[in-house]
């Protein structure tokens, strides 16, 4: 039976106060961002981690261009064969996701079969591809950093919001035109290394080592941590708050106003960066240096200085010597696999551009829709730079127009709008994490692997959903496959006639007399045996999904517990029912 | 030349008997021994009481009728309790039943006889079912009939076999039978009487994979002392996994193992019991054992062009670079044929891991 949790406390078309989310004008590829429905029950949706604090009107842009345009727009072209992207719903400021299924099989095949003609070609190419795509990301930058905000019109002004909209819409169709097919080839190779029997907590380390564009900036950041200290200015960090640093330096003076030069060099550099992913809301470090401050007073605390081109020996070493480890597991024909895997897979390197494009695109993609706002904020004299933020893009069009005066009607609503933000922004911690129908399995590769929707994931959510909780044991995997149903414990033959058809046997070992007991049951776990117990044997004959070896699952798991067996990686994953002895 | 003892079919000799012959005769447990030998595979001592004394002892005894009648009107879809019944009247009445003189006489002399080849008076023995059929096809009857190791003298051995043959109707064996349409008598019983080994350590070994049944590399699990208990799943074994390309050692799992299976002097048999704790986390096998075991389970693989899986056992006299010991070997039981790719295909392994299409 499906857990569901209700979406009720969500359904409204009452939003930000003046807007309703059924006012939709962005285009969208495949659904649209809307708030929640009864019928959006049905599906599964999780509360999106990138926006703790909740989106503002205008930080809504990132819904509409990056989840409801570009994912499903890469999805469509890659194409993601069982999935049309991501959508998201909105429960008050806060953003909730759910993968678009593609549902019929026949399209689902031809989608495949797409997939594997564009695949290779693109993970073969990626150096290149991603280095043209880079610097189209870049040479629009240099446009945007150009721009003299205060030498434009308020219709300039417009017209350069609607071009950074374009050039941010723009970055996250690359960012999904990359990120699918990086990680389909990822979890691919990293689950092909789990069933290869490779520890999974290894796997990571073969692709680690390469430098990224955001290790740059903490080297350098390091450097002026080591310039700090060599003019003195340890006392100076020391005795001040981050936010105050900058202020408190200025008044120091001295050796403290040359080390401010360096550094103000550095944010020219790598200081437009915000501290959150894809929020227009938020500030560069540029525009409030606090974080880059607080690191290097953080820094200054330590004794030792992190000394980077170490710590990335340290990194290359251990990968060389994980990737030795896992090769002398493998046969020479797994070998030339493994190989093939991790050479892609380094030559398309998932970990290393998850880092790299957070430098170019997320971290800082925002910005030049920022000025822009804050600029026109400044022309039409809002009451804060930030209170354009507050607007909706409909409502911004029409003020930079002069379509519509920003009058006190305007100042009122955003007041009001910022007590909504505050207001959802309280009820964050408390919000559900999942709505809607939990799934069997998601196949969406940014959902399994960013935001780490695997089966166990799914697991958990469900067990919290029934007030249950979750554990997992781990034996031989003895008859491959998956199976999931009632936990059915049984300590001799004699209780052989309590199984019911699709019940999970768990007992400490079967012999010959339960064999017949194999034609009806979901699946078997054994507190004891190897891959020739007669519970593999006979679970093999039958193919039922079979784990041996767990130890522990007559004491672990009881009658009625909800139980997944993966004969194939040797996981049980067991959901506590609270009732006791109840049919699942 | 001739065996005085093999002057009749109702024994035929591991090493004696023609390999075109060995199955019909002995079943196939004992008839692959029989085929191994010819193979020069190194196996134990032994001989088999055939088929053909099963039948002689069945007609001279009444059996048939009785088993006929025992089983009348039982289908495939039969009560439970009706063939437990059915099949435990069988059991006792074979049980009460003597066998003739003469056949005794056959099998007692060649259990002496095994005696001397053994110079070990009252050898002990183990005394296996094998029955015709009993490993054919997708059908296994593994572990389903009995076998008796430790068997000393000829008395317990001559009580053994008729066990055995008693086992023929154990009821899981009825009932597997009945939903398979077969008959008993398309699968009689012969038995196997074979030199105990004194195992250091005993297990299996697959030529195959026998979960992912990948086909390049070979399987060990293994314990100290016999391998019933591996066999029949009371204890959780070391296992290893060799690349059969290279020979190299994949993994060695140490497991803890808790139940042995061990010579129990006053009993006179080989009996289930708790390891000693030093033993318990101790890796069994060396290298060395691991290449040796590894070669004969593929010298069977290759004798039989299909993969196997053997039951061996490590004489505690065995010297590094001696051949291990092969007891039974057969086919393995369910091979699921998978194309392992060499080549990364991301698209595939896409499907198959994320998108599942």
């Amino acid at each position: 039976m499906a857990t569901v949790i209700p979406v009720d406390e969500f359904i409204s078309d009452e939003w930000y106060p003046g807007f309703k989310p059924s006012y939709t004008h962005a285009p969208w590829y495949i659904d649209p961002v809307q708030t929640f429905r009864k019928e959006d029950e049905e599906n599964f949706w999780f509360l999106d981690f990138h926006w703790p604090r909740g989106l503002t009107p205008m930080g809504l842009i990132w819904n509409e261009d990056g989840y409801n345009w570009a994912s499903q727009l890469a999805a469509e072209q890659m194409p993601l064969p069982p999935g049309r992207g991501i959508t998201c719903r909105l429960g008050g400021t806060h953003t909730y996701g759910s993968p678009l299924p593609v549902n019929d099989v026949r399209e689902i095949g031809q989608r495949a079969r797409r997939l594997e003609r564009s695949l290779p070609p693109f993970l073969q190419n990626f150096d290149g591809i991603w280095g043209d795509m880079r610097e189209e990301v870049n040479e629009s930058w240099d446009f945007f950093r150009g721009v003299d905000h205060s030498a434009l019109s308020l219709e300039d002004l417009r017209e350069n919001l609607i071009q950074a909209r374009q050039y941010h819409k723009r970055a996250f169709e690359i960012h999904f035109q990359v990120m699918y097919p990086l990680l389909a080839n990822y979890i691919g190779f990293y689950s092909m290394c789990t069933e290869l029997g490779l520890d999974p907590g290894q796997i990571g380390k073969f692709l680690q080592g390469y430098d990224t564009k955001i290790m740059e900036t903490d080297r350098e950041l390091w450097r002026l941590t080591g310039a700090a200290r060599a003019a003195g200015l340890d006392r100076v960090f020391a005795a001040s708050d981050a936010s105050q640093l900058r202020s408190a330096l200025s008044a120091h003076g001295g050796s403290a106003g040359t080390w401010l030069t360096t550094f103000d060099d550095f944010l020219q550099v790598y200081g437009w960066r915000t501290e959150g992913s894809c929020d227009i809301a938020l500030p560069s470090w540029n525009e409030d240096p606090t974080p880059a401050l607080g690191m290097i007073k953080s820094f200054l605390q330590k004794d030792t200085v992190h000394d980077f081109g170490k710590a990335r020996n340290a990194a290359i070493e251990e990968r060389e010597a994980a990737v030795d480890a896992a090769r002398s597991t493998l046969t020479l024909d797994e070998q030339k696999l493994f190989d093939g895997g991790l050479a892609s897979c380094r030559a398309a390197n998932f970990p290393w551009w998850q880092d790299d494009h957070n430098y170019y695109i997320d971290l800082r993609i925002s910005l030049p829709m920022r000025w822009a706002c804050q600029a026109i904020a400044d022309r039409i004299g809002a009451d804060h730079q930030d209170d354009t933020l507050y607007l909706f893009w409909p409502e911004i069009m029409d003020v930079s127009a002069g379509r519509r005066p920003y009058d006190a009607g305007m100042r009122s609503l955003v007041e009001q709008r910022k007590q909504y933000f505050d207001y959802w922004l309280d009820r964050r911690p408390s919000l559900p994490k999942v709505v809607g129908t939990i799934p069997e399995s998601v196949n969406d590769p940014i959902l399994i692997e960013i935001f780490g929707l695997n089966s166990h994931f799914l697991r958990a959510v469900e067990a919290a959903g029934s007030d249950s909780e979750v554990k997992t044991l781990t034996g031989v995997p003895a008859s491959k496959g998956t199976g999931r149903g009632p936990a059915r414990v049984l300590h001799n033959a004699d209780e052989l006639h309590r199984l019911a058809p699709g019940d999970v046997l768990v007992c400490e070992s079967t012999s010959p007399n339960w064999t017949p007991a194999f034609a009806k049951i979901a699946a078997c776990v054994c507190d004891g045996g190897g891959t020739l117990s007669h519970a593999a044997i006979v679970g093999r004959e039958y193919r039922v999904p079979t784990v041996t070896a767990t130890g522990l699952a007559t004491v672990v798991i009881s009658d009625g517990d909800d139980v997944e067996v993966d004969g194939t990686t040797g996981r049980v994953t067991v959901l506590k029912n609270q009732a006791p002895n109840g049919r699942g | 030349m001739p065996h005085p003892s093999t002057g009749t079919n109702a024994i035929a000799w591991v090493d004696d008997i023609a390999s075109d012959q060995a199955i019909g005769a002995c079943g196939a447990k004992m008839g692959r021994l029989a085929e191994l030998y010819q193979a020069g595979v190194n196996l134990p001592k032994g001989f088999t009481v055939t088929v053909e004394a099963f039948w002689r002892h069945w007609e001279q005894a009444g059996l048939a009728e009785f088993a006929d009648a025992a089983l009348d009107g039982l289908g495939p879809g039969a009560e439970p309790a009706r063939i437990e019944a059915a099949a435990a009247a069988i059991r006792a009445e074979v049980g009460r039943r003597a066998m003739s003189a003469d056949l005794a006489a056959l099998i007692g002399g060649a259990y002496e006889e095994l005696c001397s080849r053994c110079f070990e008076i009252n050898v002990p023995a183990a005394v296996r079912s094998s029955a015709i059929g009993e490993d054919s096809g997708t059908a296994s009857f593994a572990g389903i009939f009995d076998s008796y190791l430790g068997m000393s003298g000829p008395e317990r051995v001559l009580d053994a076999v008729r066990d055995c043959w008693a086992s023929l109707f154990n009821a899981r064996a009825v009932s597997y039978r009945l939903r398979a349409g077969l008959h008993y008598t398309d699968m009689p019983m012969a038995v196997g009487v074979i030199e105990l080994i004194h195992a250091r350590a005993s297990g299996v070994a697959f030529s195959v994979h026998p979960v992912t049944g990948k086909t390049d590399r070979v399987v060990i699990e293994t314990n100290w002392g016999w391998g019933e208990a591996v066999v029949q799943g009371l204890v959780t074994p070391d296992h290893v996994e060799i690349g059969k390309a290279d020979g190299r050692i994949l993994k060695y799992q140490v497991a803890d193992k808790t139940v042995v299976s061990a010579f129990d002097y006053a009993a006179g048999r080989v009996v289930e019991t708790g390891m000693p704790a030093r033993l318990v986390s101790q890796r069994v096998l060396d290298d060395e054992q691991i290449t040796a075991i590894t070669d004969a389970v593929l010298a069977v693989e290759r004798h039989y062009g299909y993969p196997v899986d053997v039951e061996w056992v490590l004489d505690r006299h065995r010297r590094e670079g001696e051949p291990i010991c092969i007891v039974q070997a057969r086919p393995v039981t369910v091979t699921t044929a998978q194309s392992t790719p060499t080549e990364w295909d991301p698209a595939a392994m896409a499907a198959k891991y994320i998108f599942r299409t």
